[in-house]
């Protein structure tokens, strides 16, 4: 045998030990599937209907039981077309050692270092033809969460387009004390499958603070305006409860 | 015959006035990533005025940056987008646009292929998604044909803001009464402008720390103290800081007195008024600008001020063929 071979054998069982894993997510609104175009109500009793759900998914990393890290390279753009499903749609593909694990992180949004690049050269999922930068401000929009009110005296559109390095959405699903959070990956590989809940955004906030979209002010969220920060920070804060783990 | 040849010295010297006005401007600066190309600068002058690029079918560039305005919206203090929808800014200039070195009224976007990026996509004005522009474009077969002459590839959104920009850099205005006069045309410029000129470059005026250089802009955002509380926070909607609230970029002041209303809210309708504005020294505001105080201009001196603005306006701008929508 020549000595060549030897330099296989990391290679091989590094291979061995990465398995295959695709990060899913189901839309929800609540409990039940979202269906584009279908009717929705806030808790405050404004209906509303979702025509567009697009995020940068970045930053991402498996937490083993004993806290430690598999961080996973890589950003992708989770765009939900309103003529496609909107369960289990897969987001991103991964290599990760096969084991257990207690739970997922990650970011919904573009990291820093990525954001402030010139965007005509960037290339997908990020640069210009990705919809998702914000030309006024340099930077990505993090979310667009677009939709109609069916308001008394007319439909009116509403977005939500979340960006800029303060409003980066750290997601934690992770519980490492309960065990409540449990994700197995075995060698041939898995599934990794999170329900995200979009009828969040709209809860309450403190001071029951909500998104009124009887108030034109309102339904454009896309900045620091003074009329619009108190809900903007009320939506970021609700997103980042919005997934969880399917079960 | 005196009189002749008095008519014949000022026309000669209005010519000449011209062509170094016109040939006596510094070059535009270029992108190493976007060259301009006979080719490109027409497929972007095609875009700039095509309805169809708007998720309606109802607004193009042009819709809110007129021509006959020095490509601003005519009379309008903010514009209307698809579906009626209102904007809270004033559309700025395109004046002499590739010069600015950063767009937007908080001059955040570096560059003009960013910057289109905006009102193509914002739902308040052309609200269009990338996959349906270029979708749209590529059905219209003089544009799938153009797209792929000029960048050797189907349309996208990226190709296309780089077509618009190449347009825009095209869009330069150097024939005011005032470049004639600079070039030495001595009659060029009226004598109460001429005037205001005096008040315009001296501190007892004090505009041209702003408004400076050939392009009557420092690029900077400021405070011009236009109210003690804003509405729209301006530069602080990008940075968050206290001290950017109410800062918003100087603009040029070629073309001007074209432009009308003033201000980033289009909430001053004449050039007057913006004078006396700035010679009252604006409303009390933490955040105004150290230049802004009272100046104690006189009548005289604000009419005259007035009449130097009037001098930045360069017809031949708004009225050159290559300017205008294709036939």
């Amino acid at each position: 045998m020549s000595k060549w071979f030897l330099f296989l054998i990391p290679l091989v069982l590094t291979s061995a030990m990465a398995a295959p894993v695709e990060l899913k997510i189901n839309l929800r609104i609540g409990d039940q599937p979202l269906q584009f175009g279908q009717t929705y109500q806030t808790p405050q009793g404004q209906r509303y209907q979702i025509n567009m759900v697009k995020f940068y998914i970045s930053e991402v990393a498996l937490v083993r039981p004993d806290g430690r890290e598999v961080v996973v390279d890589g950003l992708v753009l989770a765009d939900f077309k309103r003529d496609a499903p909107t369960q289990g749609v897969s987001v991103m593909r991964m290599e990760v050692p096969p084991g257990e694990y207690r739970g997922i992180r990650f970011n919904v949004g573009v990291p820093r270092e990525l954001n402030h690049l010139d965007a005509t050269t960037q290339q997908m999922p990020l640069g210009i033809n990705s919809g998702m930068f914000w030309a006024w401000n340099p930077g990505y929009i993090f979310y667009r969460l677009e939709g109609t009110a069916l308001l008394p005296d007319g439909n009116q559109g509403w977005v939500i387009h979340m960006g800029t390095d303060s409003f980066r959405l750290p997601v934690r699903i992770h519980d490492l004390q309960t065990r409540r959070v449990r994700i197995h990956i075995p060698p041939s590989g898995g599934t990794i499958t999170l329900n995200l809940d979009l009828a969040a955004a709209f809860q309450p906030g403190p001071g029951g603070a909500f998104l009124d979209w009887s108030r034109p002010e309102l339904r454009q969220l896309h900045g620091l305006s003074p009329q619009t920060r108190l809900i903007m920070s009320v939506v970021y804060f609700n997103m980042s409860n919005a997934f969880s783990l399917a079960q | 015959m005196l009189m002749h040849l008095l008519t014949l010295t000022v026309v000669m010297a209005a010519l000449i006035g011209a062509v170094l006005a016109a040939t006596h401007h510094p070059a535009v600066p270029i992108p190493p990533d976007n060259p301009q190309t006979p080719a490109k600068i027409e497929l972007g002058r095609k875009l700039f005025f095509d309805q169809r690029l708007s998720a309606d079918l109802t607004i193009s560039c042009a819709s809110c940056h007129k021509p006959e305005f020095a490509f601003s919206d005519g009379g309008n203090a903010v514009s209307t987008g698809v579906g009626g929808r209102r904007g809270t800014r004033n559309t700025p200039t395109l004046t002499n646009v590739g010069f600015r070195q950063g767009l937007f009224w908080e001059g955040r976007s570096t560059r003009l292929e960013l910057q289109a990026v905006g009102p193509l996509t914002a739902r308040i004005e052309m609200d269009m998604q990338p996959e349906v522009l270029a979708q749209r474009l590529e059905a219209i077969p003089e544009y799938a044909r153009a797209f792929r002459e000029v960048f050797g590839e189907a349309p996208t959104l990226k190709t296309t803001t780089f077509a618009l920009a190449a347009f825009q850099r095209t869009l330069l205005s150097y024939n005011s009464p005032f470049d004639r006069f600079q070039a030495g045309d001595d009659l060029a410029m009226s004598e109460a402008a001429l005037r205001g000129m005096e008040v315009f470059f001296a501190e007892s005026g004090d505009c041209f720390h702003c408004h400076v250089g050939s392009e009557f802009t420092d690029d900077v955002p400021r405070n011009n103290a236009l109210y003690t509380v804003y509405q729209d926070l301006g530069l602080a909607l990008a940075t968050g800081l206290d001290e950017d609230v109410g800062k918003f970029k100087t603009p040029t002041l070629r073309n001007i007195e074209l432009t009308a209303p003033y201000m980033h809210d289009g909430s001053i309708k004449t050039l007057r008024e913006v004078v006396e504005h700035y010679n009252r020294g604006g409303e009390p505001n933490l955040n105004s600008d150290v230049l802004m105080r009272p100046l104690g201009l006189s009548e005289q001196q604000i009419d005259d001020l007035v009449e130097f603005l009037k001098s930045l306006t360069d017809r031949s701008f708004t009225t050159n063929p290559a300017f205008q929508p294709p036939r």
